[in-house]
């Protein structure tokens, strides 16, 4: 079940997930145009990008459909591997002048980097998107031309735990590093942006601030290669935490929120938890690619997905946290602590993007012991 | 073959004789050059084309510039070349990363080759000895298994190793782990990296990789050895054996001259495969004993989106892959002619 998570944050794209997306969009294809045929001339459509495998799938039955239903505009949906991927891809695209998707799902990170690259992204007019007041301010990303991304859901790198193997369970990422009952037996994410810098940094400095300057991003990843030891597995692909969880060849370490709640109500030995220090947020904005044409369209579904209405829709069916204030969603307690939780660790982003180089070799060399 | 070439040749000439004049230029080529030859050069062109300009590229493609925090550009930057020696810091600090990562990729595919002729020589010869059919049913079976993929086959391996369903699971079953505990041996493996407080653990570790790396490339061994080994005189056997010369004495004076050349291929081939592992490398390797090609992806397709990194690494990679083959076969003929 949680292996269709595989293809959204890692980019490992599988091949079935490739046939399938394609298998599904040209269903989809075929099944809107038949749809559309009565409607003659007046038919509205757009293309929009998401993480394929399960996470598109979901949009594909629930929140599209929904869309069509409010405002006749019909959804053609597009299979986006990853975010960075993505941006290479419309990149390649808009040098030979075609729009593969009109509105794309972008991460934070890579929204920066394409504001960066330049003419990557349109300019949104905030008032002609009526529900997007709803969001909180921090979840409209603006470039120096303007509001760019619209939020669309957020995620959590939990921390996790194998409720048989640890009790009691752990309260602070501390004990990650100081309980010698975790020696080889952690799985952490391999990435330099899984988020492991800003626990620490978070946990045992003064979080986001101190991964702004050369010195502190030393500082930081000497606490991380403390933790080294503890380490089993640094997982590159979403689905090797999953094994490994389930195998218990890992008895805790990070993991994404929404995968481990599908697998601990599947029956297996996971809990996600939220310790003192929180957990690092994720999350994904829709942004209109400057060939595209759909303009109004694009307000639209962005109008769309910001209303709370929608937002529980994609808790619900997704798994992903609301960006809208819970109070005006109809999630219940439980549905809310199932996708959400405080507190909070926002991820450094401007600092990995102008350390890029730096970050990223330290890091290897710091996992590397070199 | 040559003779039909001739026969379309002349056929072409005696068309062009006979055309007007208007046709005249391209048939004149055909009759300089001959159709034959105008062909073979097309056909190198084009196979120098579809494999020369791939490589050409990611040799352009390593010196572009990486813009921080965005993507990269076209240039001519020699600086990534000198980041694979010695790091970024350079020259304040000298950092060995990726020299480390190299020396990590030529490490496995040494050991990984040598182990998998080690196990597929004895298999082979004493497969080469079967009746026939036992060696077609044993050829049908190993050729079938290449059609596994590196993915699945980590995936076995994965789940063997696992703690749950594999040989870790079997130690506790069997009251090994429990022993290893109280004779303080469990101590000792986690020192090795090879156990947690709660069991033993082979993943992650070099052994798992060797291991899963000489497994990948056993039946190519099998396959590329079966030929010379199958090949070899029986009766050249029989008389040294006659002469007295037991089982060892006959392997080594005998069957290991006859097929050292065969050998040492093999080992080049599988060297060469092994280069390439990714799949193993980064389910059973830990980050700190990770090899160039993981590094190539990463920095290609990972999310600091840095391709002409990854590309100078691949010439590197690929250039030390070229200098190592070329140094086997040098010695190789060095020793030929020494024996001589």
């Amino acid at each position: 079940m949680t292996q269709k998570f595989k293809t959204r944050r890692t980019g490992d794209l599988t091949r079935r997930s490739i046939l399938k997306g394609a298998a599904g969009t040209t269903a989809l294809a075929a099944g809107s145009s038949l749809l559309a045929m009565p409607a003659i001339a007046q038919a509205r459509s757009i293309k929009i990008g998401s993480y394929g495998g399960y996470f598109e799938d979901s949009f594909k039955k629930f929140v599209y459909p929904a869309f069509t239903e409010a405002t006749g505009i019909t959804v053609e949906s597009v299979t986006q591997p990853n975010s960075s991927d993505w941006l290479v891809t419309m990149q390649q695209a808009a040098a030979s002048g075609t729009v593969p998707a009109d509105v794309s799902l972008y991460g934070k990170d890579t929204m920066i980097k394409a504001t960066r690259i330049g003419e990557m992204l349109k300019p949104l007019d905030a008032s002609k998107i009526p529900g997007v007041t709803n969001l909180d301010a921090e979840f409209l990303y603006e470039g120096p031309d303007g509001l760019v991304g619209v939020g669309s859901m957020a995620w959590f790198n939990a921390m996790v735990i194998n409720p048989n193997e640890v009790t009691p369970a752990p309260t602070s990422w501390k004990e990650f590093w100081e309980n010698p009952a975790y020696e080889g037996s952690l799985g952490i994410s391999k990435k330099i942006d899984g988020r492991l810098l800003d626990i620490t940094a978070k946990t045992f400095f003064d979080g986001a601030e101190t991964l702004m300057t050369e010195d502190g991003i030393v500082a930081v990843l000497d606490k991380v290669a403390e933790l080294k030891p503890h380490v089993a597995l640094w997982w590159s692909a979403e689905s090797q935490m999953e094994q490994a969880m389930k195998n218990e060849d890992v008895i805790g370490g990070s993991y994404y929120l929404d995968v481990a709640n599908i697998m601990a109500s599947d029956g297996f030995p996971i809990k996600p938890l939220f310790p003192v220090e929180g957990n690092p947020i994720g999350y994904g904005s829709w942004c209109l690619s400057p060939l595209s044409e759909k303009t109004g369209e694009a307000y639209e579904f962005m109008a769309f997905s910001s209303d709370p209405a929608t937002q529980a829709l994609m808790s619900r069916n997704i798994g992903t946290a609301p960006l809208v204030n819970r109070e005006l969603t109809d999630l219940t307690d439980e549905e809310f602590a199932f996708v959400s939780g405080s507190p909070i660790i926002t991820p450094a982003y401007e600092s990995y993007l102008d350390n890029e180089t730096f970050i990223k070799e330290r890091w290897d060399a710091m996992l590397a012991g070199a | 073959m040559s003779d039909l070439a001739t026969a379309s040749y002349l056929a072409q000439a005696d068309n062009g004789s006979r055309l007007n004049k208007t046709l005249r230029p391209p048939f004149d080529a055909v009759r300089r050059f001959g159709a034959r030859s105008i062909i073979m050069t097309t056909i190198a062109a084009v196979l120098l084309f579809v494999f020369l300009s791939p490589i050409l590229l990611v040799v352009a493609v390593s010196f572009g510039e990486k813009i921080e925090g965005a993507s990269w550009v076209w240039a001519f930057d020699p600086s990534n070349y000198a980041r694979v020696f010695v790091g970024i810091g350079w020259p304040d600090e000298i950092t060995l990363l990726y020299a480390y990562k190299l020396g990590y990729t030529l490490a496995y595919a040494v050991l990984g080759s040598l182990i998998a002729i080690a196990f597929a020589f004895p298999f082979t010869y004493f497969l080469s000895q079967c009746s026939r059919p036992v060696q077609a049913a044993w050829l049908v079976f190993i050729l079938a298994s290449l059609s596994m993929s590196e993915v699945f086959i980590v995936m076995g391996w994965d789940i063997m190793l696992s703690n749950r369903s594999g040989l870790p699971a079997l130690f506790k079953a069997t009251g090994v782990t429990e022993w290893l505990k109280e004779t303080g041996w469990l101590a000792v493996l986690k020192d090795w990296g090879l156990a947690n407080p709660r069991n033993v653990k082979f993943k992650t570790s070099q052994l798992a990789t060797v291991l899963t790396m000489a497994y990948l490339v056993w039946p190519y061994a099998v396959i590329l050895l079966y030929a010379p080994l199958s090949r070899i005189d029986r009766s050249m056997i029989e008389a040294a054996r006659t002469m007295g010369a037991g089982s060892f004495t006959v392997m080594r004076t005998v069957i290991v001259p006859v097929v050292r050349i065969p050998v040492m291929g093999t080992l080049l081939l599988l060297f060469v495969y092994l280069l390439g592992a990714y799949v193993t490398v980064t389910y059973f390797a830990e980050p700190a004993h990770q090899t160039l090609p993981v590094s190539i992806y990463e920095a290609i397709r990972g999310a600091t989106l840095n391709a002409p990194f990854g590309a100078a690494q691949a010439v590197v990679l690929l250039t030390t892959a070229g200098v190592f083959i070329f140094a086997s076969l040098w010695l190789s003929r060095l020793a030929e002619n020494r024996g001589r």
